[in-house]
């Protein structure tokens, strides 16, 4: 009856995605998605899958730009130019076509690992249980989320840590998105003038006192 | 809670300085609406000289209300004023530049208007 029962969870259990679990994070909590970077998010695309996929479907004038110190919404910004509506609707579904590969090899090789280490049999029963809760989920964090595919002309592609901004040349000039970003950096050098630009004033009231030294 | 004839003020550099309520897209017969809403809305003032006049009709989405945005953990957020930020049919925005402090639920659905915001509460 019960190893019924195990078959029966196995065959039920092994195509979902809970697996990964078994192998990747035992030492974190069970309830994590799909994989995590150090801060907890969840990541969909990589980092330098974006770049290697943005390359391959020829986007002109690739930048990243590391943000996560300016604000917590996300860790990279990767902005690419597109030479055409058609071509930026193109990169924007080559990386969602990516993300969803990502996520097949992701349970191949879980299940593959599974195949070689029977270790998954204490938690077969914790994972039919949440499999089937989680795997919706799951399913709906699968896919990074796409915003403006209809005009062609800016579509951001969100995938938690990583936002990458496909635009057409004119949009870019337009907005100016990558100043807007390298801008926060100067602020941080901005704080340094005004450090010194205090130490100034204090130069100033020195200066003051010698006045008065002097009278 | 904007409902048709609510006055908002402009959180970006589009040119138009206040907007009036006329219509909220959603539902057939919606009374309100909410940060993160698309609005139709009336320019009821504009700086002279850019490309958006006054009494022109536009789409808006709000950013910012005086009615306070709850969250699932408690926090509550209110502003000192109604604003909204002008887009096109598309949702792109129409400025290039974002003012004030802008909410994180804008992220599900306007991710542009995100990205060009200056601080993210």
């Amino acid at each position: 009856m019960l190893s019924a029962l195990r078959s029966r969870a196995h065959s039920l259990s092994s195509p979902s995605i809970r697996q990964p679990w078994l192998w990747k994070l035992n030492q974190s909590s069970p309830f994590s998605s799909l994989t995590r970077d150090k801060d907890g998010r969840t990541e969909i695309l990589k980092l330098d899958e974006i770049e290697k996929v943005l390359s391959e479907v020829r986007a002109d004038d690739i930048k990243v730009i590391r943000v996560g110190d300016q604000c917590d919404l996300t860790d990279y910004m990767v902005f690419a130019t597109g030479r055409s509506s058609w071509h930026v609707r193109n990169i924007a579904q080559a990386l969602v076509y990516k993300a969803g590969g990502y996520f097949a090899k992701d349970i191949c090789k879980a299940m593959v690992h599974d195949f070689y280490h029977g270790n998954y049999r204490s938690y077969i029963m914790i994972l039919n249980y949440i499999a089937k809760q989680k795997q919706k989920e799951a399913k709906r964090m699968l896919l990074p989320s796409v915003e403006g595919e209809e005009s062609g002309n800016w579509i951001v592609v969100d995938s938690g840590s990583v936002i990458v901004h496909a635009l057409d040349e004119k949009a870019r000039a337009y907005y100016d998105l990558e100043s807007r970003w390298a801008k926060e950096k100067p602020p941080a050098e901005s704080s340094q003038e005004l450090d010194t630009a205090l130490v100034k004033v204090r130069r100033k009231n020195n200066s003051k006192k010698r006045v008065q030294a002097n009278a | 809670m904007i409902q048709p004839q609510t006055h908002l003020n402009v959180a970006d550099n589009s040119g138009a300085r206040e907007l009036m309520c006329i219509r909220i897209i959603g539902a057939s017969n919606r009374r309100y609406a909410r940060i993160g809403d698309v609005i139709v809305a009336v320019i009821k003032e504009a700086i002279p000289n850019t490309p958006l006049e006054r009494s022109e009709v536009i789409r808006a989405v709000i950013v910012r209300t005086c009615k306070e945005l709850k969250r699932a953990n408690g926090m509550i957020i209110r502003y000192d004023d109604n604003a909204a930020v002008i887009i096109d049919q598309e949702g792109n925005p129409k400025g290039t530049r974002i003012f004030g402090a802008i909410a994180r639920e804008l992220r599900q659905n306007f991710t542009k208007i995100v990205s060009l915001a200056p601080e993210v509460l």
